[in-house]
């Protein structure tokens, strides 16, 4: 304390100084910190603020439009024919990929850590080695030739199987993590009880790694509704494509796919996701200080 | 064998019928748990993976009717008589150069910055803008790029040329495309992309360090350098590690980005080991696949030596 005393008095007291050089460091680390939070938001904005240009304005090119025109986004539900199906085919395949991976990963994560059966190790050794694979490039061949046998090319709903496994071993490897916050002693009281894995996990684990299913469904989520080289190379037809992969193709310029109109599709994709993540957010940064982290 | 008797007693019956049926049904149990997942996993990574591995020694081609025949090396041989081989190489770690050290010293600067934010509201107002970009799915991050980056209608070349005039509607850098810009422009894309992501890590890792020790070192006249440099940076050193083996992997595999941003011409400098592998299974002659494959294993094993190598380097000491 008397050395803190001594280090201060060679300094201005810091009664003396204005507001601004008190605080100065703090001043300059918010500006540096929104100056990044810019960078990050502005491709953002700029998207956003094309949605509602009219089209004289979207050819001009200034950030602020002339005239707002928020017709683009009834147009582009009523014209564009395939747009509705690719919506559809987009919320399916991702709603069908997120719910599979998250039952398929709390059963292995609780399997691995409450109930240990032999060759756990080996599963874990495999899930970790798949993580610093290329498997997503590489087994892209395979899959081809998998899904040709099985008849599920240029079927949206075959999509969902290659689709599990993008995030599975991440997911599997944080609710591992997750699991091990729950005390074995718990577990086996539970157990003494006369309660089965299935009533534990259900009654006594899930509770327990909520924040960690929240962490998941969002990784899940993110993986499937953007996918491009399983969709693009699996499924030919434009109908049976998911949004992003349709969006990826389309050239901006006139007619339906004038730039209001791409940016307009492109927020209505993109929307759902950011609002349920700040929504979740809280959860989500407990889930990750947890257990994600760690996995 | 008696203990596992006594330690069994609690639950089920103690002869040795009943211990058999526990273990049993705690060994089939377990794996019936694990099954749903195991089956996912070795169904469309596992099984890929060592197909892949024997279709690079055969001549199988998709669209011809002969049947595959066992070849041996000769893909690979071919495959590393090839310039394009060691040339999709060399472009994959050109790119990862180029990606590797902004993802990592810039997420790390804007953590230490963000750790020491004291009010509460504003920390988590910080971190859930830093986390958009993360919850944006893939191909919208790129088509939303590929808009930034285009040559005319980009909000990137609108600046250069309408806002500041440093260039002229003939002149304006063309980003995308296959240029020799258009890697430097996919890392700076990646960048972003993994800018908040990556700075949640760091925070993580800068909130285990305990409070005191920086303290101390202040205390005793250290500069915030040398804080940084001798006591947060060693603390910050295994997620660093992680962070550099697993971004060295995404970027030396990267592949929807080319294919969005490159196409199939083969002197694009975005033509790839990726590329090159897609381009000859998919798109050219018969999808000669048995050559692609080779093509892949080889970049893929040249990516895992590299980790490996990489891991041994920064392993903490001792």
């Amino acid at each position: 304390m008397t050395l803190q005393a001594d280090h201060l008095s060679v300094a201005v007291p810091p009664e003396r100084q204005g507001w601004f050089a008190r605080n100065r460091a703090s001043i300059l680390r918010h500006v540096a910190i929104n100056l990044f939070n810019l960078i990050i938001l502005l491709p953002l904005a700029w998207v956003l603020v094309m949605s509602v240009k009219s089209l004289p304005d979207a050819m001009r090119g200034d950030f602020w439009p002339r005239t707002y025109d928020f017709t683009h986004y009834s147009y582009v539900f009523e014209r564009i024919a395939t747009l509705p199906v690719n919506l559809f085919n987009s919320i399916y395949v991702t709603a069908g990929t997120v719910l599979i991976t998250t039952t398929c990963a709390v059963l292995a994560g609780y399997a691995l850590v409450h109930i240990r059966p032999r060759g756990v190790g080996i599963v874990i050794t495999a899930l970790l080695v798949s993580l610093y694979f290329p498997v997503r490039v590489v087994s892209i061949i395979s899959i081809f030739e998998t899904q040709h046998w099985l008849g599920l090319v240029n079927n949206t709903s075959g999509l969902i199987l290659p689709y599990v496994t993008l995030q599975l071993a991440i997911s599997i490897l944080i609710m591992r993590s997750m699991f091990q916050l729950v005390p074995h002693e718990i577990v086996e009281a539970a157990k003494i009880d006369g309660a089965g894995h299935w009533r534990v996990l259900w009654e006594v684990g899930l509770p327990m790694v909520r924040n960690g299913l929240v962490v998941i469904f969002i990784v899940n989520f993110v993986a499937a509704w953007g996918e491009y080289l399983l969709c693009v190379t699996l499924i030919d037809d434009e109908a049976k494509r998911t949004m992003p992969v349709v969006l990826a193709a389309a050239q901006g310029g006139q007619g339906q796919w004038s730039w209001p109109n791409l940016a307009a599709v492109y927020v209505i994709v993109v929307t759902p996701g950011i609002i349920a993540f700040t929504f979740a957010q809280k959860l989500f940064f407990k889930g990750l200080l947890e257990g994600a982290l760690k996995g | 064998m008696t203990q596992t008797i006594a330690s069994a007693e609690a639950g089920a019956p103690a002869t040795a019928a009943g211990v058999r049926f526990a273990l049993f049904r705690q060994g089939v149990g377990g794996w019936l748990f694990l099954a749903p997942a195991v089956a996912f996993f070795v169904g469309y990574q596992v099984w890929p993976i060592f197909r892949v591995l024997w279709l690079s020694f055969t001549d199988y081609q998709v669209l011809s009717d002969k049947p595959a025949h066992w070849i041996w090396f000769a893909n690979y041989i071919q495959a590393f008589s090839d310039p394009l081989m060691w040339a999709s190489l060399g472009r994959a770690a050109l790119f990862t150069i180029m990606f590797l050290p902004g993802t990592i010293i810039l997420p790390l600067a804007l953590a230490l910055l963000v750790d020491k934010v004291s009010n509460q509201r504003l920390a988590t107002l910080y971190r859930v803008i830093l986390l958009i970009p993360a919850v944006i799915p893939s191909t919208l991050i790129f088509v939303l790029w590929k808009w930034m980056y285009n040559y005319q209608a980009g909000p990137i070349n609108h600046f250069l040329v309408d806002t500041t005039g440093l260039f002229s509607l003939q002149n304006a850098p063309q980003w995308l495309g296959g240029t020799s810009l258009t890697l430097p422009s996919i890392a700076a894309m990646e960048v972003w992309w993994g800018l908040g992501y990556h700075t949640i890590f760091f925070l993580a890792g800068l909130a285990a360090i305990p409070k005191d020790l920086p303290d101390a070192a202040r205390i005793d006249g250290a500069t915030e350098w040398q804080v940084f440099w001798h006591i947060t940076r060693p603390q910050l050193a295994p997620i660093m590690m992680i962070l550099v083996v697993l971004r060295f992997g995404t970027a030396m595999a990267v592949i929807d980005e080319y294919l969005i941003f490159g196409g199939f011409n083969r002197a694009s400098p975005t033509y790839t080991w990726t590329i090159f592998m897609y381009d000859q299974a998919f798109k050219t002659g018969l999808w000669r696949q048995g050559y692609a494959s080779a093509i892949g294993m080889i970049g893929a094993v040249a990516m895992l030596c590299v980790m490996v190598l990489l891991l041994r380097i920064f392993r903490p000491k001792g």
